[in-house]
């Protein structure tokens, strides 16, 4: 919380500390919504709900919209107000967020649209219980993210990024299972490409999860963290909260 | 005025300083020189006390009694009571608050305290265990920064009177309700509840209410073809031809009761709010009162459209509503009387109703008959062929659409079921052909 305290507290104009207050409340709304995007999405998977499906796929027009309206509010603040320090990590890294929710959105669009397909057709006996488990790491990662980002944790941002290996390794293993699978029964292939679709788009969320909890770092700690290895991440988290604790 | 006790002490004692000196002075000489030193002595006495007494009063140290009697002595007592009503009364607040801590600590619900820019001021373990949040840093945070279900974003932006129901942030499958109660000035409470349990047995009672009448289906279906086989028969013996009969209205009249409770699983399953499809509701009344021809039985039914608007809903849901409530007007009204459907508007919203001069329903059971097979007298409906789930359909395909039901009814005079449609469930005519875009 160093770093709300500090840099979004002191400013001399009050409409300043509102519009950046605001910039953060809507990017947790938007991730609100795509949080529940996804949720839905996998609903629409584990109850064979085509509907719901389809219906999660027009939804995400919402979650576009969202994006382009705080895209603005980010413009009109870099514009008039001319942001520094705290507050510019903010504003980029806010418009780095926005676009990887917009992304999760779109990914959570074609997980729905891929259930409305599998709705109709015959399920294998365990109603496609991995994809259920890594869908159920996903949604973790994602309201990790987002949690970090409210509370600008970088330690539980450190904790979602390192999860990602979770879910890559899931995601591999779903992968191989499906082509041995289409292997043994080629009737069959249409259907596990579609659910090889749906683990690569969680995978994919994933990602994005894990690439917000980097904006997160970036915005406290002001080190980009990016490609670095999580390792490196790890040391760069416990290097900035120590300097943080030290200046109390 | 009399002096207190202590006060006409204190004075003989100065007096009998100045009476001393002056003796001593008149003895001695220097009489001036006496009384001055005299005074001096009196100052320093009162001086010290002053100064014990604003130690004492600082709270540097306890009150040390310097005089046994006398006006110090009794200054210094009363701050003592003071101090010790204080200390005492300081004592039991914080058992007091320690009381509050602890039973708001031991409440199974979640409570958070909101203050109008909705951060959080404070909030309960359960509140911790229940929405994951964090006592150590969320103590002034957005709470929607924290609890980011859209659905409460928009209930936090307006509360209204009852609960929401979101998903658990914690748990997968979990299901809370969330009530804000404003008070005080601009300061809010949010209480939360863990309903994931009666969230389950509902489904659970739905589920099985929904699984008997589907098995029950197909059983009742041989029974009655075979019923139908057996009436057509023209080798039955005259005798059977009354019991088959009936057993054959039976059957008819249990294939309605399973249907209607399939519909109204269907309706309490689907939640939230119906589609938003145009629907010509005039179409659909003109046809309905074709349906019902006055017959030597049964009373005429006359229609009164007073307005062309259509409705944004589901059409089969709504032609539900409309059919069930003229079909129980006809059921209660003599043949000799009267059923008008109207169709009008009211302002911004859209009404339908249904006014009869039939039997009437005895007000004290009116808000009783929209419950489940409930029947006001349960010969008659029963020989009227009711299912006692009409009124129960009407009142869960409406609260879908937003509407509103309303009955008014005299025994012995009529009845008038009212339905009313919100503005945004209105569509004009020409709205509706854009709509269906």
């Amino acid at each position: 919380m160093a770093m709300e305290v500090e840099d979004l507290g002191h400013h001399i104009s009050r409409k300043f500390n509102e519009d950046l207050e605001h910039v953060r409340s809507s990017v947790l709304a938007m991730g609100g919504l795509v949080e529940q995007q996804l949720d839905r999405a996998v609903k629409a998977l584990s109850d064979a709900d085509s509907q719901l499906g389809l219906q999660v796929a027009e939804d995400d027009i919402k979650v576009n919209r969202m994006e382009v309206s705080i895209d603005e509010e980010c413009s009109r603040i870099l514009a008039t107000r001319a942001p520094t320090a705290g507050d510019l990590r903010l504003v980029i890294a806010t418009l780095k967020t926005i676009t990887d929710l917009e992304r999760i959105g779109d990914e959570s669009e074609k997980i729905g649209v891929l259930a409305a397909r599998l709705a109709s057709v015959e399920r294998p006996s365990t109603n496609y219980r991995e994809l259920r488990n890594l869908a159920r790491h996903v949604k973790a990662m994602v309201h990790g993210a987002l949690d970090a980002f409210a509370r600008l944790d970088t330690k539980g941002a450190l904790e979602v990024v390192k999860a990602d290996d979770t879910v890559d390794e899931e995601y591999e293993s779903i992968y191989r299972q499906g082509i041995t699978f289409m292997m043994e029964d080629p009737r069959a292939i249409s259907r596990i490409m579609d659910s090889t679709w749906m683990a690569r788009a969680l995978e994919r969320i994933g990602d994005h999860a894990k690439n917000i909890c980097e904006y997160v770092i970036f915005m406290v700690h002001g080190k980009d963290v990016r490609y670095t290895g999580v390792k490196n991440i790890e040391a760069e988290v416990e290097q900035g909260v120590r300097r943080q604790e030290s200046r109390f | 005025m009399t002096l207190p006790n202590r006060w006409t002490s204190q004075l003989a004692a100065l007096a009998g300083w100045l009476v001393a000196a002056l003796l001593l002075g008149w003895w001695f000489g220097g009489v001036g020189w006496w009384l001055a030193g005299a005074l001096a002595l009196y100052t320093a006495h009162v001086l010290r006390n002053v100064f014990l007494l604003e130690g004492v009063l600082d709270g540097r140290k306890r009150v040390l009694l310097f005089a046994t009697r006398g006006l110090w002595a009794e200054i210094f007592a009363r701050v003592d009571r003071v101090r010790a009503k204080a200390r005492n009364r300081k004592k039991k607040y914080h058992r007091l608050l320690r009381e509050v801590r602890e039973s708001t600590g031991a409440l199974s619900d979640g409570g958070i305290i909101l203050n109008a820019e909705h951060e959080i001021v404070w909030f309960n373990p359960a509140a911790t265990t229940l929405l994951g949040l964090n006592p150590a840093a969320d103590i002034g945070s957005r709470i929607d920064n924290l609890l980011r279900h859209p659905d409460f974003v928009a209930y936090l932006a307006e509360p209204l009177p009852e609960p929401i129901t979101v998903p658990s942030p914690r748990e997968e499958g979990g299901w809370l309700t969330v009530q804000i109660i404003p008070y005080g000035t601009d300061q809010r409470l949010a209480i939360v509840r863990d309903i994931t349990r009666e969230v389950s047995l509902e489904r659970t009672r739905r589920d099985f209410v929904a699984n008997a009448s589907h098995e029950l289906r197909s059983p009742l279906t041989v029974i009655a073809g075979y019923l139908d086989a057996l009436a057509d028969d023209a080798e039955m013996p005259p005798s059977w031809k009354g019991p088959v009969g009936e057993m054959q209205r039976q059957a008819e009249r249990m294939t309605r009761i399973l249907r209607d409770l399939i519909e109204l699983t269907r309706l309490e399953a689907a939640g939230g709010g119906a589609p938003l499809e145009p629907v010509d509701v005039v179409a659909m009344l003109e046809l309905m009162a074709r349906e019902f021809p006055a017959a030597g039985n049964r009373p005429a039914v006359s229609l009164k459209i007073e307005s062309d608007v259509a409705l944004l809903g589901s059409e089969s849901e709504l032609h539900s509503i409309f059919y069930n409530l003229v079909n129980n007007a006809v059921r209660f009204t003599p043949p000799a009387g009267t059923v008008q459907i109207v169709w009008k508007t009211e302002g911004d919203a859209a009404v339908f109703a249904v006014v009869d001069t039939g039997i009437g329903i005895p007000e004290e059971q009116i808000p009783r008959i929209t419950e489940r097979f409930y029947r006001v007298d349960p010969g008659r409906s029963r020989a009227s062929g009711g299912t006692g789930l009409g009124l129960a359909i009407v009142k869960h395909a409406l609260q879908r659409h937003e509407g509103k039901l309303s009955i008014r009814s005299v025994e012995g005079q009529g009845s008038t079921f009212a339905c009313s449609f919100p503005a945004a469930r209105v569509a004009f005519r020409g709205g509706v052909a854009q709509a269906a875009l």
